[in-house]
């Protein structure tokens, strides 16, 4: 592991008490740790020339400047079209939650948002936030301005997950909300009626926004590491339940393995990218997923 | 089904240990948030089930080997013993253990009686202390059960082979009897033998078997302690044609050589032992050993003879033995004592030389190279006898006697009553008459009848007398009717201790014996000292003067040899036989000195006018001697003991055989120390389930941690 990868870990994150600084951290981190430049290909227009860095692609090398100047320089393009993101964050209570890990699922998908986020603007691409719980709450429209970072840090830093969700309702509203094709930035637990949540995922991907789904869980949810026997609550229902931890982890694994299946086959129907995440994991595939969809909507 | 330690089931109270930590000790759950509850709910109910499934099945693992430990412990056993109703009685036992001498066979360097003490000693150290035990051997000896455990071991010890042992089956009906006679005890009975095909005949089998009948509750346990496949080498009995040698009679011997399990010839020697106790070899053949027809293909024969010239007078003894050694040493050696005595003075009484000529040629011929000299004769008138001593004379042969002197008759009745012999030759001077009177009656055999003219011949129907044994084996080729008798004295009544020894062809008596106190009297019904054409009258017979008379020399030997009451002595006994010798001495030694095969001497008395010495410590094989000491008194005999031939044959009867000879269950069959084992274990306290109990507990432990780790695996 490079020193630059291993600062997308959340565990060093963690210690960025700034989310803006956060972001900016991220971004640079992953976009340093690519061997080629993320901005290749993209339609854009050239602008003008900028002296070459490491990590760009030597075809871009204008070498009519190089036989000029005797120095590199490539060419730097302007984008063509503008890409409206939308991040749409989960204000749900259980997004809370975390067990032994550094961060929560909330600040987990903070800093992603925010890394996000901090990357669009970076593209000139407007971007905007939307937060749920049981329905809509709140929204930034967005924009593609330099204070755009700001406004939706801030905005970002001031969350706090303790409604309970209906995800389902809350992307129909979404849906009817948005103009434009847009893409959308979903982060959530996904901890409800999976049929209501697909049937309204399908509804606003007909309305031809591009979606990335980030399905953000806790480590423990995802590798069910209690021992003996506990007693289990939901934070959100308050509905408990007495397991043998022991006997009930492969049943554990397996029904998650089957949601998780059951909304990557859909998802993958219906052309959402569906990215399972869990808290422990770094930033840096979340971002390459926004990278590889902004690229083909280019 | 049963348990050797009862108290220890107990320990199946403790399954419910397992089922109080199951519900009892039920751990407090510990509380966490766990957001994504909907996954837990979904398998919920499929889970409890499974988990409850899982949790009935180990518990139930776990009571079942804390139930299974404790019934392994109490160490259940399976009785099959088939003795209903006498579980847990005390125990009577009796243990046969074959002490003959073919037990004496070699195998793994352990005789076969020494294998058979040691496991009967074994068996005696397993019975409980409260056990009735009889120790039961082949000697002819009562037995009866002893007091305790070390008696019967220190009987075990002492057990001696058995030169002349009863019947097998004598000693396993009178171990059965023996048990039965405790109707409240378990009855067993141990046998233990070399399964010898001599010992279990189809007539000893059957005994046993309404033996057993009688006695439903006895099981007899037969323990084989034989040899699959023996070797041995044997000698047949020592076949002397005359214990009793005169001067110049050469000793002659043949003997039998019989081995099983090889063919090689055999080294067989003869050795005499003289004053000194170092035995002299006087002889030795190789003897052939060829396949026995009778016997199996393993059995093979030989044959050796040995003759010895020259012995000086006196007792010889001495033995045959084989050179090479084999695991059974006791038939290698065989033993004989012989006597070279001097002639027997016999006493010829007849009214001219002419009556006794014929019996002095046939008794010491005077012609011919003969060294021997049986008979030393003396011939008298009858006129002389009257004043003669008739004690030194071993016998006196009446030729054609004549009306005799009462004083004669009766001198010649107390002679013979003090053991000496008197032939009587009847003729044609015998007047009834005379002869009828009762000073004559006391020798003859009956009253003179008339002089028969019917003529016939002798003609002997049966030859089993001993006065016509030497002329036994040759009978057939006698051509008795070319000696034709025309006369002879037909006789009345006749006397009540007379009887008849050989016959006419017409069935008339021609020879009779009496006996008359501690002699014999022998008639003759016609005369041997007819010549052949005697002057004025017609001969009577033509028995000394027929053609090549060797029939009537070897009758006449015979007769007076018979009268002498000294060539038909045997010195070979049995082992265990009592030997009756009779001394010749005219004073009997009060005290004499017994010396047996192992040299220790021994003194004995005898009391006084005893002329008849007893000895019945004859059990060890080998040559005896007795003697004692003084001038009159001075006595110098000997005799051998040897072992019967049957303890020499080794083949073995078929196991099975002796299975089904028997009621189902009655008799088992043992070969090793473990087979008894099992017998004694299933027998009297069942059949051990130890080790299949403790494997079953393994096997659930195994299974219940098996599953166990199964179940939680994901823990670690």
């Amino acid at each position: 592991m490079s020193t630059v990868e291993k600062y997308l870990k959340p565990e060093i994150i963690r210690k960025i008490s700034r989310l803006d600084l956060r972001a900016q951290f991220i971004v640079k981190g992953f976009l340093q740790g690519l061997h080629a430049s993320p901005f290749h290909g993209f339609s854009v227009e050239f602008s003008e020339h900028r002296k070459y860095a490491p990590g760009d692609n030597p075809d871009d090398i204008d070498w009519l400047v190089y036989a000029k100047t005797d120095k590199y320089y490539i060419k730097k393009f302007e984008a063509e079209t503008n890409l409206t993101g939308y991040l749409v964050m989960d204000l749900s209570a259980s997004m809370a939650y975390s067990y032994e890990q550094e961060l929560s699922k909330f600040e987990y998908s903070i800093c992603l948002a925010a890394a996000l986020c901090y990357l669009m603007i970076h593209q000139n691409d407007p971007v905007g936030l939307i937060t749920f719980g049981e329905k809509i709450a709140d929204s930034l429209s967005p924009k593609s301005k330099r204070q755009q970072i700001g406004n939706i840090l801030s905005h970002l830093a001031r969350l706090e997950p303790r409604d309970k969700t209906d995800i389902g309702r809350s992307l129909n509203q979404l849906a009817a909300m948005l103009r434009h094709s847009s893409l959308v930035m979903l982060f959530s637990d996904l901890l409800g009626d999976p049929d209501e949540v697909i049937s309204a995922l399908r509804r606003l991907r007909h309305g031809g926004h591009d979606i990335i789904l980030f399905h953000v869980l806790d480590k423990a949810e995802v590798d069910f590491p209690f021992e003996g026997l506990v007693e289990l609550e939901d934070p959100e229902s308050r509905a408990s339940l007495e397991v043998n931890a022991d006997a009930y982890r492969s049943d554990y694994l397996e029904e998650l393995g089957e949601f998780r299946t059951r909304y990557d086959r859909e998802c993958h129907q219906i052309g959402i990218d569906y990215v399972p995440l869990d808290t422990s994991m770094p930033f840096d595939r979340a971002l390459t997923e926004y990278l590889v969809n902004r690229r083909n909507c280019g | 089904m049963g348990f050797l330690t009862p108290v220890l089931l107990g320990g199946v109270a403790l399954v419910a240990l397992p089922v109080l930590l199951h519900l009892v000790m039920r751990r407090q759950p510990r509380k966490l948030a766990f957001p994504a509850l909907q996954f837990v709910r979904r398998r919920q109910q499929a889970n409890r089930r499974r988990m409850n499934l899982r949790n009935w099945l180990l518990l139930a693992l776990r009571c079942l080997l804390v139930a299974g430990l404790a019934v392994a412990l109490a160490r259940p056993t399976l009785r099959r013993s088939g003795l209903h109703g006498k579980e847990g009685a005390p125990l009577a036992v009796a243990l046969v253990v074959d002490n003959s001498h073919r037990m004496q066979y070699v195998h793994e360097n352990k005789t076969r009686q020494r294998q058979a003490v040691e496991m009967a000693e074994w068996l005696v150290e397993q019975f409980p202390s409260d056990t009735e035990i009889a120790v039961v051997d082949r000697s002819r000896a009562a037995t009866g059960f002893v007091v305790d455990k070390k008696t019967a071991e220190a009987r075990l010890r002492h057990l001696e082979p058995e030169g002349s042992p009863r019947p097998l089956e004598d000693a396993v009906r009178g171990a059965i009897q023996l048990v039965t006679d405790r109707p409240d005890h378990r009855q067993e009975v141990f046998l233990f033998s070399d399964l010898s095909a001599v010992d279990w005949t189809k007539q000893a089998l059957k005994s046993i078997k309404e033996v057993l009948d009688k006695s439903p509750d006895v099981r007899i346990f037969v323990v084989d302690v034989g040899v699959t496949h023996p070797r041995n080498i044997s000698l047949g009995q020592l076949k002397l044609r005359s214990s009793i040698l005169r001067p110049g009679q050469p000793l002659h011997m043949d003997v039998s050589v019989r081995c099983i399990g090889s063919d090689e010839a055999q080294l067989v020697e003869l050795f005499l032992e003289g004053s000194s106790t170092e035995a002299v070899k006087r002889g030795q053949h190789h003897v052939e050993l060829t396949a026995s027809p009778a016997g199996s293909n393993l059995t093979t024969t030989g044959q050796a003879t040995f003759e010895l010239a020259d012995l000086p007078l006196g007792i010889h003894q001495g033995y045959v033995r084989l050179a090479a050694d084999d695991p059974l040493e006791v038939d290698n050696t065989r033993y004989f004592t012989v006597d070279v005595r001097p002639p027997v003075r016999v006493l010829l009484l007849g009214e001219n030389r002419r009556d006794t000529l014929f019996l002095r040629e046939a008794l010491s011929p005077s012609m011919g190279g003969l060294h021997v000299v049986r008979f030393e004769c003396e011939a008298k008138q009858f006129s002389e006898a009257v004043s003669l001593a008739l004690k030194p004379y071993a016998v006196v042969c009446l030729c054609d006697p004549p009306p005799l002197d009462d004083k004669l008759w009766q001198a010649l009745a107390d002679y013979t009553h003090s053991g000496g012999g008197t032939g009587i030759f009847l003729g044609h001077r015998a007047r009834m008459s005379a002869f009828n009177e009762p000073v004559a009656e006391q020798l003859l055999p009956g009253k003179l009848k008339i002089q028969s003219r019917q003529a016939t011949h002798l003609r002997p129907r049966s030859l089993a007398h001993p006065a016509l044994s030497s002329i036994k084996d040759y009978a057939a080729s006698i051509p008795w009717e070319i000696y034709p008798v025309w006369k002879y004295w037909e006789l009345g009544d006749l006397a009540t201790d007379a009887y008849v020894v050989m016959r006419f062809a017409n069935n008339q008596p021609a020879i009779l014996e009496r006996p008359l106190g501690r002699g014999r009297v022998v008639t003759l019904t016609t005369p041997v000292s007819d010549p052949l054409e005697p002057p004025g009258r017609k001969t009577w017979n033509l028995l000394p003067t027929g053609p090549e008379p060797w029939p009537f020399v070897a009758l006449s030997n015979q007769i007076v040899g018979y009268l002498a009451q000294h060539d038909n002595a045997s010195f070979t006994f049995s082992s265990g036989e009592t030997v009756v010798l009779q001394l010749a001495t005219l004073q009997p030694p009060s005290i004499y000195v017994l010396v047996p095969p192992d040299g220790e001497p021994m003194r004995r008395k005898l009391p006084p006018g005893e002329n008849t010495i007893r000895i019945s410590t004859t059990r060890s094989l080998g040559n005896y001697k007795l003697t004692s000491g003084g001038t009159l008194t001075q006595v110098n005999l000997g005799f051998s003991v040897n072992g019967g031939e049957d303890q020499s044959r080794l083949e073995r009867i078929d196991p099975t055989q002796l299975a089904s000879a028997f009621p189902a269950n009655r008799v088992q069959l043992a070969e090793t120390l473990e087979d008894i084992e099992i017998y004694v274990d299933v027998g009297r306290s069942g059949h051990e389930l130890f080790s299949w109990a403790i494997t079953l507990v393994a096997l659930v432990w195994s299974t219940e941690h098996l599953l166990a780790n199964r179940f939680y695996r994901s823990t670690k």
